[in-house]
This record gives C-alpha cells, sequence and structure tokens, in this order.
C-alpha cells in the first residue's frame, strides 16, 4: 500500500509570538518551529497503516528549506521518503497549498493520503478538501477512526453533537482529528535511520504549478489584552454581574 | 541547503532529538519527579523506557556495534533537556549509559562487546561504574580493592562506596589494584566487569541523601569473587588509561545535568518574577535586586552553557580537552548551586515548599560539586593543565 501523508512546520504555539512593526506577520526569529500537532495524528496513522498492509510512508511537506527537519521527524518515526517543496509561506495560500500537494499526490498515486485536520498556526482547515475537491476524490475529514480493507476506508468522524461513520473508497483524502491516535515519539535510533531516508526538494515550477493567491492577508493584530478577574461575594452579586456587566445571562 | 551554525544543536538530528526528549521529559518524566524524590524511589519502569522507547541506551556506541552512533553533544543534550525534570533519573542514566556503556565500549575486546552490549543497550541490565572507595574519593590512588589472578580467574575482595546504581544494577565496571610494585603505581590498577549476580557480591544499605535522591545509591562489597580473566576488561595495569580516557565525557555530562538545573530554576524564576507575582502593586521584576538574580542567573548559565557545548563538541577519540571539561564542570556546577538558591529566594515561601522543584534543584545540584570528581578537584586539574601552558 502506498501511504502519503502531509507534515507542516509551525511555530511552536506554546511559544509567545510577537508581530512585527507593521502589523504584516508574526516575528519568528528565535521561536522554535515543530511539526503541526494534527499532521503527528497524520503520520501516526500512516505508519499503523504501514505496518497492517505494508508498503511505503511518504512525507510531504510544503515550505522553505528548513522543513526537512519536520519531514526527518515523520521519518524517524517510521515514515520511508520525504518530499519537500520549496515555497514562501508567507506568499502562499491555501488553494496554492492544496495545488501544490495535488501535484505532488498526482505524480506519486498514492492509495491513501492522511493529513491533519488543519494546521495549528493559520487555523484555515481547508487543505485536505480542497485537494479532494482538485483531484476529485472523496475525502473523510476529523477522522477519529481509520480502518482500511479491501479497497476503502472506513471513517469514524467527529461532528456536532457526536460522530459519523463513512465509508470511502480509495484512493481517497483521510484528514486526523486529535483523537485518531497517540503518535510516537521517534527513537534515537529512528533519528540516525532517518539521516539516511531520501528527502526529494520540488519547486513549485518542476511541479508545473503556478501560485496565484486568491486569499491576502492585511494585517494582524493581537487580541485585546484580558481584564483581570473579580472576585464577588455572593451568588446574588455573580448573577447581577453576569446579568448586568459581562451580559451573558 | 545552507544551515546557520548553532552550537546547541549541531545537526538537525541533534534539534531533533533535543525537541523528542523535552517533549517525552515534559510528559513523562516531570509528573513523577517529586513522587521519587520524596519516597526515594528509583523509577525502573522508566528509566528502562528511556531504553525501550526512546532508544537512549548506548549513545556514544557505533550503529555496526548496536548503538546510536552518535558524539558527545547528544549525550550531554539528552542529559542536559531531562535534568530539567529530575536530575536524579538523570544521574542513573547517567551512570549507566557514560560512566558504563561508553567506558566499556572503548576498552571492551569483541567477545565482551558481544556479550554485554546487546544487555545494556537494550535496557535489559542496568549497570554503573565503582571507583570510589570509603577510604578513597579524590585520592583514587588510595583505592584498595584488590583483584588477585589464581588460574583462569582473579579473586576480587574490598568494598567500593557511594556507587550510583548499585541497589538497582546487574553488572558494573570495577577498578582494582593488581600490582604492588611501588615503582609502578600508575600501572597498578585494573578494570573488570563485575556482575550481580556472581557469588561473594552484595550491596551495602541504601544510602539516605540530601538530592538526587531518585538515584539509588550505596555500597558494592565484593568477598572472594571469582572474576573469569574473559571479564578483565583492556589488559592488566591499564584502568588509569580508561579512566582519563572516560573522564571528559563524564565532566561534560555531569555539567549537562548543572546546566539543565540552572535552565530549570531560570525558566521558573522568571515566569515566576515577570508574569505572576506581584508585591508592592509591581511584578517581582521590577524590583533591583530581583533584576539581579534574574540577570546574573542568566548571564552565568548562558555562558556556562556556550563552554559545556563548545568543549563537548571537541571531544573525541584523538582529542584531550581535559582543561575544557573540567572548567566546564567548575563553571556550571557553581552556576546551578547559585541559580537554584536565587530562585527559592525569587519564589519566597513558595520556593521553600516542596510544592514548587526549586528545593528539590537546589539539593541535586550540591550533589554535582562532589560526584565525578569534586571542584576541589576541577582547581587542582585546571592548574595542572594551566601549568602545563604557562610553566
Ligand atoms: C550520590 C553520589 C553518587 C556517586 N556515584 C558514584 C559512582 O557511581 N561511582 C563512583 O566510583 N563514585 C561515586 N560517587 C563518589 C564520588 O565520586 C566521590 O564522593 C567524590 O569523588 C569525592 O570523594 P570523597 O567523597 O572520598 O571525598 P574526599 O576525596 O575525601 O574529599 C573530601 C574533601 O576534601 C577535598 N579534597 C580532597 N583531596 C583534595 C586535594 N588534593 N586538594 C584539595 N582538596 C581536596 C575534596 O574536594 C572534598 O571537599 C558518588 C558520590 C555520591 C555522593
Amino acid at each position: 500500500m502506498k501511504i502519503l501523508t502531509t507534515v507542516k512546520r509551525v511555530v511552536d504555539p506554546d511559544a509567545k509570538v510577537r508581530l512585527n512593526s507593521d502589523n504584516s506577520g508574526l516575528v519568528t526569529e528565535g521561536l522554535e518551529a515543530k511539526m503541526n500537532a494534527f499532521d503527528q495524528y497524520g503520520v501516526e496513522e500512516a505508519i499503523k497503516l504501514k505496518e497492517a498492509h505494508g508498503g511505503e510512508v511518504i512525507v510531504v511537506s510544503i515550505g522553505d528549506s528548513a522543513g526537512t527537519k519536520e519531514i526527518r521527524t515523520a521519518l524517524a518515526m517510521g515514515g520511508d521518503r520525504g518530499v519537500l517543496v520549496t515555497a514562501d509561506m508567507s506568499e502562499i495560500d491555501p488553494k496554492g497549498v492544496a495545488d501544490l500537494l495535488a501535484a505532488v499526490i498526482e505524480r506519486e498515486a498514492p492509495d491513501i493520503v492522511l493529513m491533519g485536520k488543519l494546521s495549528v498556526d493559520s487555523e484555515n482547515n481547508q487543505v485536505g478538501q480542497r485537494v479532494a475537491a482538485k483531484l476529485g476524490w472523496p475525502q473523510a475529514t476529523f477522522a477519529f477512526t481509520c480502518e482500511v480493507a479491501d479497497g476503502w476506508a472506513t471513517v469514524g468522524r467527529e461532528v456536532d453533537g457526536g460522530t459519523a461513520n463513512v465509508r470511502v473508497k480509495l484512493p481517497a483524502i483521510v484528514t486526523a482529528d486529535l483523537r485518531l491516535n497517540e503518535p510516537r515519539y521517534a527513537s534515537l535510533p529512528g533519528i540516525m535511520k532517518a539521516k539516511r531516508k531520501p528527502i526529494e526538494e520540488l519547486t513549485p515550477d518542476d511541479l508545473g504549478v503556478e501560485l496565484e493567491p486568491q486569499l491576502i492577508i492585511q494585517g494582524y493584530s493581537l487580541p485585546p489584552a484580558r481584564a483581570a478577574g473579580e472576585i464577588v461575594d455572593d451568588v446574588d452579586s455573580l448573577i447581577d454581574r453576569l446579568q448586568n456587566t459581562a451580559k451573558v445571562l | 541547503m545552507t544551515q546557520r551554525f548553532d552550537l546547541y544543536n549541531p545537526t538537525e538530528a541533534h534539534a531533533t532529538i533535543r525537541e523528542m526528549v523535552r517533549s517525552w521529559g515534559e510528559e513523562h518524566v516531570e509528573p513523577q519527579a517529586r513522587e521519587h524524590d520524596e519516597t526515594e524511589k528509583f523509577n525502573e519502569g522508566l528509566f528502562r523506557r528511556l531504553g525501550s522507547e526512546l532508544g537512549l541506551f548506548g549513545v556514544t556506541v557505533a550503529e555496526e556495534h548496536g548503538g546510536v552512533g552518535l558524539d558527545a553533544v547528544a549525550s550531554v543534550i539528552i542529559i542536559e533537556e531531562l535534568s530539567r525534570f529530575d536530575p536524579g533519573l538523570m544521574l542513573s542514566y547517567l551512570a549507566h549509559d557514560i560512566l558504563f556503556v561508553n567506558n566499556f565500549y572503548h576498552t571492551a575486546n569483541p567477545e565482551q562487546r558481544e556479550h554485554y552490549l546487546p544487555r545494556v543497550i537494550s535496557g535489559e541490565w542496568i549497570a554503573g561504574m565503582a571507583m570510589s572507595e570509603p577510604g578513597a574519593g579524590t585520592d583514587v590512588l588510595g583505592m584498595t580493592t584488590r583483584a588477585v589472578r589464581q588460574g583462569d580467574s582473579y579473586v576480587l575482595n574490598g568494598t567500593k562506596a557511594w556507587i550510583t546504581n548499585a541497589p538497582c544494577g546487574d553488572v558494573f565496571l570495577v577498578y582494582a589494584r593488581t600490582s604492588d610494585d611501588p615503582d609502578n603505581c600508575r600501572q597498578a590498577w585494573s578494570s573488570f566487569v563485575v556482575e550481580r549476580g556472581w557469588p561473594g557480591v552484595s550491596v551495602g544499605r541504601k544510602e539516605e541523601k540530601m538530592g538526587m535522591k531518585s538515584s539509588p545509591t550505596s555500597q558494592l562489597i565484593f568477598e572472594d569473587v571469582e572474576v573469569p580473566v574473559e571479564n578483565l576488561v583492556g589488559t592488566e595495569g591499564s584502568a588509569l588509561i580508561h579512566m582519563m580516557r572516560n573522564l571528559e565525557i563524564e565532566r561534560v555530562t555531569l555539567a549537562a545535568q548543572s546546566a539543565g538545573i540552572a535552565l530549570r530554576c531560570l525558566d521558573d524564576m522568571a515566569r515566576y518574577a515577570i508574569t505572576e507575582r506581584k508585591a508592592f502593586g509591581k511584578h517581582l521584576s521590577e524590583f533591583g535586586q530581583i533584576q539581579r538574580f534574574l540577570a546574573e542567573s542568566y548571564a552565568e548559565t548562558a555562558s556556562g552553557r556556550a563552554l559545556l557545548y563548545d568543549v563537548s563538541r571537541r571531544i573525541s577519540s584523538d582529542s584531550r580537552q581535559s582543561l575544557g571539561a573540567a572548567a566546564a564542570k567548575l563553571a556550571l556546577t557553581g552556576t546551578a548551586e547559585r541559580v537554584a538558591r536565587r530562585a527559592i529566594q525569587t519564589l519566597g515561601g513558595y520556593g521553600y515548599t516542596r510544592e514548587f522543584p526549586v528545593e528539590r534543584m537546589l539539593r541535586d545540584a550540591i550533589l554535582l560539586s562532589i560526584g565525578g570528581g569534586t571542584n576541589e578537584a576541577m582547581h587542582k586539574n585546571i592548574v595542572s593543565d594551566l601549568r602545563r601552558i604557562y610553566g
């Protein structure tokens, strides 16, 4: 089975971010980068599928060349080879990411694609869906279970108020939610083996993809500072505050 | 692909290891640290998982011999990161992977490697190293443990003191006198691999310690232990050479424990002073005296780490770094004690209680000025190297 999984390099979500002077972006200098948390579930599921069915796991990332680190982490967890499409992420929108991924997927022709449901930095939650649409493949998003047999994937999806079970014919796009599995840690021997696994570097040109952003970020602002909390004397004044100050009741 | 030089993570693999052990440490090491300090219990299950889950045993052993094939910097990263959470657990790790595995690997013959390496790298066996004795620590040549050749074995007698992992260990590298020739005292010592299960090997009562309580320490006692000649490591009389060769990586990894302690205490005190605690309507970090605690702690930790990593990356089998390794240990052990003490002071009453890890960190930090060569021994060694330069 040929399994393709995607990883994105994101700023450590626990790091304190600052905006640059003209509020056009974040200051990432000096901040640690990590693999997008939802991608870890996708990678883990890809490796579990390989362990159960045999085959190959291809790890794809789009971003600057530092992204080889996140690809290598996925290879250390058990992936077989990597593909890095180098592109300036500040000039690329979800459609561009989807176009590039779709081009890689067409080249690789995997049986299944496992992705994170969204990336924790931009929270667009569009790429999996767009790739499926572009390729005309079925999609199962927000997966919390995933079974593959006889050319079909049965996926449990987390939806508002409950769960839904769907069957999608392979090849298909599955996006991972956080209850899908518990991602393994890369072991030291795994990290050393990953050093020798191949990572192919491609450009959008190599893939014949022209990037024309349709979504342009106008600027960023930090959320307003939260006002200090207040300790009230009794339940009556709590209700009063909730009704008249916070206006939530 | 050109990447900027990063002293602390010289390769991408080093950076990945740091990230991996830190996040594993937050998840698995931090939550158990206080309990194991209080109960003075060794967390054997967690220790074995360092090997079985993360593959952290045999870091410096070549891949073709079943190890990871990395360098001193990798060991320093692992020990620094996990010492942020539980320095005691990492002292036991250091005794296993640096004092035993690294030393044994570089000295043992192929049969010995084949027999022992798989057991200690898998974590099936826990290992340690026994040099110090009740009457001889700094004064190594005062050791009285003796091995006398009789036919195909040596008969070993003596008592080793404060041996990390003795209560839980299966196998030890033991230094013993094999000659009394007064003209040749540097060749009077040999090293042996001794198994805990052999007749005549016993352990003393578990030591009750000020800190590093999650790492078990006791005497290791040999009474007429028959050690087969196959378990002589290296040649007879060569032990001081192995001991010296291992000292540098021992010192930088012990310094890495201090660095981890200093980083943790700096984190806790900075967060508390800058964002949490207010007095007189201001954050503590507004007060000049607290600013001095923070600034000096940061400067000392950062400079100590720069020295530590610069020395560690130069350590290899063909390059001597005795001066740098001693300097790194001396600098960082003092730094860790001072930073931990300032962290307690900054946290005030909270800092003095067990609810916060900084008091434990200070207790743990003090061992590092004693074990693996005292700070006074580092003074002595540094000056003897300086004499070579200036004398
Ligand atoms: C928790 C713990 C774990 C340990 N683990 C191990 C282990 O796994 N294996 C092992 O072999 N050992 C181990 N040790 C022993 C440790 O290495 C020794 O305690 C250390 O080397 C100091 O020796 P000592 O205690 O005999 O002190 P001494 O050598 O008696 O020193 C006492 C004091 O005199 C000073 N001093 C001694 N000689 C000089 C001198 N020439 N000039 C100036 N000052 C001097 C010392 O610096 C110190 O301040 C451990 C110790 C502890 C506490």
